[in-house]
């Protein structure tokens, strides 16, 4: 990769109104170009780090910085405009990017086509499986085409042998736009299986845990003896983590 | 599966050459990189063909006997059994009269030419009326449900005024306009705009939050979050609104034909109904009646029907249904 930071997240805290930490003394950097997984059991505040990230909230105390063009997000449902077809939905993207009336047509066609939905693209969301709904939804989301794509626990919801597809097709569009990806979930083997680097965050108040790095990962798949082991280990850690709270 | 050879774009090419430059033995490398993606592709296919049921549009002769057929057959069923009790029990023909009175009623309505002029009347004023509350409550809607405070102070009495008969404006409006269309219009227009303007307040409500987000994400600025995405999404709220404020109209118009007659107020349907009532014609009375419900029927049928089913088609709100 090539080693500049795209996101600096730094002695982070964040807490709402006058309740209790959610975040604390969180610090992350992450290069360009990296798929970074924040794993973490409910009540870690990862999905506030998300939205943190993404701008939609304010820290309390320290400093995110994040590329100025912004990043991109997908969420667990998928949150189509259901009154529009796959295609208008990307074009949507666009158009609020500011891309001209001529080329949205061309350029959402090849976005559904990187996300193998260049057949479906005249479908409304209701016509559309779980999958692949997830699938117009990354694509609108490339559509922003904004560096850094933020990914809140968007195949949480599908079945296990779609997520897989998906898990390949999201590597494939990873390994084929550069985007910086982070990733947010609640499932090991999914981190493990997908991450350059695996972030663990305790809970309440949410901090930095550990960190696992991956040095080779192609080619790798949900049930490769890799993956399996790796999970092992931080399951372990997780459950260290989780049994703190019982105390 | 078909599409795998010809949806191969140069991009994809451009992307294969770089997922093989990425790799340590270049060659065999895109090799399977290529292999994994068409493999990629077909599961993909495979799988969203699964997971996808083809659309069963209903044919036209299923949508006709479950959806046109049975009202005519009650309908027939029902002259039926209103000219049996007629045979039968003999009733008054100028308390119960038959079918058949009716129908001629009709026909000698049509024949003298009352009968088109109270229609197009009547038409023509509940369509004006309703356009103009369209008009003034749709942008008193969006400002409500926009303008939270606004809203909390003029809501409930918006909700009042929906639930007050119009018709209990009548004697109001003659007093301030006279005997005049304006009188009309005012009463039509105290039934439909609050109809409108709730049914917008609560399309927008109904809005799933999670829309909103995404059109910040997407980085809409207040007014294009309005346009393009609450609006919209609001739509279904909106139309069964507008079907009400319709249904309002249209009442609320009979009731001041009815009360309101003479001065410069045209001859309307509820004042054919009022004059046949003073001359005791109640073959005349029922047929008016007839022809009010029958129009608003058709309005129903040609117009609100056809829009609300498309609608709510797009959006997969609709399964099968009766209509």
């Amino acid at each position: 990769m090539s080693g500049q930071t795209a996101i600096r997240i730094d002695r982070l805290g964040k807490r709402f109104g006058a309740g209790p930490l959610v975040l604390d003394d969180v610090n992350l950097s992450i290069e360009t170009g990296e798929f970074v997984c924040l794993l973490g059991a409910s009540g870690c505040g990862k999905s506030t780090l998300l939205n943190l990230i993404a701008g939609l909230d304010r820290p309390t105390t320290g400093s995110i910085d994040v590329p100025a063009e912004g990043a991109a997000v997908m969420f667990q449902e998928s949150a189509l405009m259901p009154w529009l077809t796959a295609r208008q939905n990307v074009e949507l993207a666009l158009r609020l990017r500011g891309v001209a009336r001529t080329a949205r047509r061309t350029e959402a066609l090849e976005l559904l086509d990187v996300v193998n939905l260049a057949d479906a693209a005249e479908k409304r969301p209701h016509e559309l499986s779980g999958g692949m709904r997830q699938r117009v939804a990354l694509a609108r989301a490339l559509a922003q085409d904004r560096p850094v794509l933020l990914m809140d626990e968007p195949f949480a919801a599908l079945d296990a042998i779609t997520r897989d597809l998906l898990h390949e097709e999201l590597e494939r569009v990873w390994r084929r736009t550069g985007r910086t990806i982070v990733f947010v979930t609640h499932n090991v083997r999914e981190a493990a299986r997908l991450g350059q680097r695996v972030v663990l965050l305790s809970s309440r108040p949410g901090r930095v845990a550990g960190e696992w790095r991956i040095d080779t990962t192609e080619r790798r798949r949900i049930e490769s003896p890799e993956v399996a082991a790796l999970s092992i280990e931080i399951t372990e850690q997780l459950r260290k983590e989780i049994r703190r709270n019982a105390a | 599966m078909p599409h795998d050879a010809t949806l191969l774009d140069e991009r994809d090419a451009a992307a294969r050459a770089a997922a093989a430059d990425l790799a340590r033995t270049p060659e065999a490398s895109a090799r399977t990189a290529d292999h994994g993606h068409d493999d990629l592709r077909s599961l993909e296919a495979g799988l969203d063909r699964l997971q996808t049921s083809p659309d069963r549009a209903p044919s036209a002769w299923r949508r006709f006997t479950t959806s046109v057929l049975p009202p005519i057959l009650f309908v027939v069923a029902l002259i039926a059994a209103w000219q049996l009790y007629v045979v039968i029990a003999q009733p008054r023909p100028d308390i119960v009269p038959g079918p058949v009175d009716v129908f001629n009623a009709i026909v000698l309505g049509w024949e003298s030419g009352r009968l088109q002029l109270a229609v197009i009347t009547s038409l023509e004023r509940g369509v004006v009326g309703f356009l103009i509350a369209v008009i003034v409550g749709t942008p008193l809607g969006l400002l409500l449900a926009e303008v939270k405070p606004l809203r909390r102070a003029v809501g409930p009495i918006i909700s009042g005024l929906q639930v007050l008969p119009s018709v209990a404006w009548v004697p109001a409006a003659i007093l301030w306009f006279g005997l005049t269309d304006a009188t009309v219009y005012f009463v039509v227009l105290m039934g439909a705009v609050p109809s409108i303007v709730n049914g917008l307040i609560s399309g927008v409500e109904q809005v799933p939050p999670q829309l909103r987000r995404v059109g910040t994400v997407l980085g809409a600025n207040r007014t294009r979050l309005a346009t393009l995405i609450v609006l919209p999404a609001a739509l279904p709220g909106y139309v069964a609104g507008l079907k009400q404020g319709w249904a309002f109209s249209w009442r609320s118009l009979m009731a001041a034909e009815i009360i309101a007659m003479g001065g410069t107020i045209g001859f309307g349907l509820g004042s054919m109904l009022q004059q046949s009532r003073e001359l005791a014609d109640i073959g005349g009375v029922l047929a008016t009646v007839l022809v009010i419900l029958v129009i608003g029927i058709l309005i129903e049928l040609a117009f609100f029907a056809p829009l609300e089913r498309r609608m709510l088609r797009r959006r997969g709100l609709l399964q099968g249904g009766t209509r």
